[in-house]
C-alpha cells in the first residue's frame, strides 16, 4: 500500500512535469528562449528565504507562520523516529532520527498553522474571496495525518482505528500532491523562475 | 511505689540475662537469617517471570516498555522451540538443535558498529512483528507493544 502510495506520487508527479512541459511548448513555445538560470535562481533564492522580500515583510505573520509550516510539513514525516525505523525494517536503509520530542513540537506547530491558515481564509475579506471548498480540504487533508499520528503517538481512545486513519491519510495526501493545488511543491521552481527571469532579463526590474 | 520499680527492674534485668545468652543470640540471628532468605528469593523468584523485553542495550529507551509475558506468550501462540527465538547461527546457517538461551538479542545483534541501535531494533521488530504478521495475529502496530499504561 505504501508502495502504490509513492509510486503514485512519483509517477504522477513526473507525467505532470512532463505534460505541463509539452503544454507550454505547444501554447507558447516561446518562453523557453526567456528562462535565464541567473535570473530564475535569484528569484527562487529570495522567495525561498525569510523575509527577503516586500511582501514577506509586509505580511511577518503569515511569513512566519508560512516558514514555520512548510519546515515542519517536510522534516516531521521524513525524520520521525517510527517512519526511519519502518524504513528500516522493510528497505533496511536509516537516516537521522529527529528526538520525540521535537517531532511532537512541531506537530503541533503544523496542526497550529492549519488553524492559522483556516482562520485567515475564513476572516480575512481578500483572502476569502479567492477560497473555494477545495482550499478547505487541502487543509484537512494536510491536517489529518498529523492529528492521528499525534493520537496514535499517545495511545489515546482507540488508537488502533486512528493509526489506520494515519496511514491512509497520508497515503491520500502524498498521491494527491501531483493533481492538486499541492503540486506547487513541484512547480515552484518553475513558476518562480520563469517569473525571475521575465522579470530580470525582459523589464529589468526585481519579482520579490 | 517502691515495690512496682523493684519489678520493673527486676524484668530488666531478666530480659537482659537472656539476651546475653548464648542460645538466644544463635536463635536470634538464625531467625532473622531465615527471613532475610526468604524474602531475597521471593524476590529472586518474581524476577523470573519476564514481563516486558528489557534489552540492557537501549539504555535510555523512548517508547513505553514492550508487554511481553514470556511464558504466558509462548504457550498461547504454541510456540515449541525455544531457538525460534533465541536462535544460534554457524557460518552463517541457522543450526535447528542449538540455542542461544541466556544471551540477550544485543550481545550479536549490536556489535555493528554502524547504527546498531537501528539495526537492534530492527531485528527486534521482525522477529515479533514478522511472527505477527505472518500468522495473522498479535501486535502489529506500535502502541500495541509499546503500551502506555
Ligand atoms: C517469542 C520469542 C521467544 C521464545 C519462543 C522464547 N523466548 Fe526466551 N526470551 C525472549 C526474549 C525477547 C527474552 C529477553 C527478555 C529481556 O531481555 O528482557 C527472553 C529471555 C529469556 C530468558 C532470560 C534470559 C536472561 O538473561 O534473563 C530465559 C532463561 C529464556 N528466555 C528461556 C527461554 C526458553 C527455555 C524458551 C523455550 C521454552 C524460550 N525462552 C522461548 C523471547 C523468546
Ligand atoms: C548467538 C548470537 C545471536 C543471538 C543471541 C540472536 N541472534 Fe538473531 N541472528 C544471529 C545471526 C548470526 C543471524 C544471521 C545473520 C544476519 O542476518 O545478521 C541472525 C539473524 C536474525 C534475524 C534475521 C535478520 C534479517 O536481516 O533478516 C532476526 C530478525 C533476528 N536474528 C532476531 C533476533 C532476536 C529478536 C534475538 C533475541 C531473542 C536474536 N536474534 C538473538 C545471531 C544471533
Ligand atoms: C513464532 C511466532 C511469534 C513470535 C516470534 C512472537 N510472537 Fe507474539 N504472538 C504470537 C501469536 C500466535 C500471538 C497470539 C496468541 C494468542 O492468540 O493469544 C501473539 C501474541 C502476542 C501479544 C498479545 C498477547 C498479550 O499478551 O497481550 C504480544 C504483546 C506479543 N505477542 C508480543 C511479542 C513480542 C514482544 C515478541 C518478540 C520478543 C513476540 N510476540 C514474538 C506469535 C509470536
Ligand atoms: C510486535 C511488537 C512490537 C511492535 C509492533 C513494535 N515494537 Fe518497537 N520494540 C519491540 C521490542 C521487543 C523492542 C526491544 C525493547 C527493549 O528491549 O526494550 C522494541 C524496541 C523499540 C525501540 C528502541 C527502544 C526504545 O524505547 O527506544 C523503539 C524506538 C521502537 N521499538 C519503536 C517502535 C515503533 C516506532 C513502532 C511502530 C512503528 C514499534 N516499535 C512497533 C517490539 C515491538
Amino acid at each position: 500500500m505504501v508502495g502504490v502510495a509513492f509510486t503514485v506520487f512519483l509517477a504522477g508527479s513526473f507525467f505532470r512535469l512532463i505534460s505541463m512541459w509539452r503544454l507550454a511548448k505547444k501554447k507558447d513555445g516561446l518562453i523557453f528562449s526567456y528562462i535565464s538560470i541567473f535570473f530564475a535562481l535569484r528569484s527562487i533564492v529570495h522567495w525561498i528565504l525569510p523575509f527577503a522580500g516586500v511582501s514577506m515583510r509586509k505580511h511577518p505573520a503569515m511569513t512566519i507562520v508560512a516558514f514555520l509550516f512548510h519546515v515542519c510539513l517536510f522534516a516531521v514525516p521524513i525524520f520521525l523516529s517510527a517512519h526511519v525505523i519502518l524504513f528500516k525494517e522493510s528497505w533496511d536503509i536509516s537516516w537521522w532520527r529527529l528526538p520525540d520530542m521535537a517531532a511532537e513540537i512541531m506537530s503541533w506547530s503544523v496542526i497550529g498553522s492549519c488553524l492559522f491558515f483556516l482562520g485567515r481564509r475564513i476572516f480575512l475579506p481578500e483572502v476569502r474571496y479567492l477560497t473555494s471548498l477545495s482550499d478547505y480540504l487541502i487543509l484537512a487533508a494536510v491536517a489529518v495525518p498529523f492529528i492521528s499520528g499525534l493520537w496514535s503517538y499517545h495511545q489515546w481512545a482507540a488508537f488502533q482505528v486512528v493509526m489506520i486513519v494515519h496511514i491512509i491519510s497520508g497515503e491520500i495526501m502524498l498521491m494527491i500532491i501531483p493533481f492538486t493545488r499541492l503540486s506547487h511543491m513541484l512547480f515552484f521552481p518553475f513558476t518562480r523562475g520563469y517569473m525571475g527571469s521575465e522579470f530580470g532579463a525582459v523589464r529589468h526590474a526585481k519579482d520579490w | 511505689m517502691t515495690k512496682q520499680k523493684h519489678n520493673f527492674c527486676l524484668a530488666i534485668e531478666f530480659f537482659r540475662k537472656i539476651s546475653s545468652m548464648k542460645q538466644t543470640k544463635i536463635l536470634f540471628y538464625s531467625v532473622f537469617s531465615i527471613l532475610f532468605l526468604l524474602v531475597g528469593a521471593f524476590a529472586a523468584f518474581s524476577q523470573e517471570d519476564i514481563e516486558t523485553v528489557n534489552d540492557s542495550a537501549f539504555e535510555n529507551q523512548t517508547r513505553p516498555p514492550v508487554v511481553f509475558f514470556h511464558d504466558t506468550h509462548n504457550e498461547n501462540a504454541a510456540i515449541e522451540e525455544c531457538n525460534a527465538c533465541h536462535h544460534m547461527f554457524e557460518d552463517g546457517k541457522r543450526l535447528d538443535d542449538d540455542d542461544s538461551i541466556g544471551m540477550e538479542c544485543s550481545e550479536c545483534h549490536c556489535s555493528k558498529m554502524k547504527d546498531s541501535m537501528a539495526d537492534l531494533i530492527r531485528v527486534y521488530h521482525l522477529q515479533c512483528g514478522g511472527c505477527h504478521l505472518k500468522q495473522k495475529t498479535g501486535p502489529v502496530m506500535c502502541g500495541e507493544c509499546h503500551r502506555k499504561r
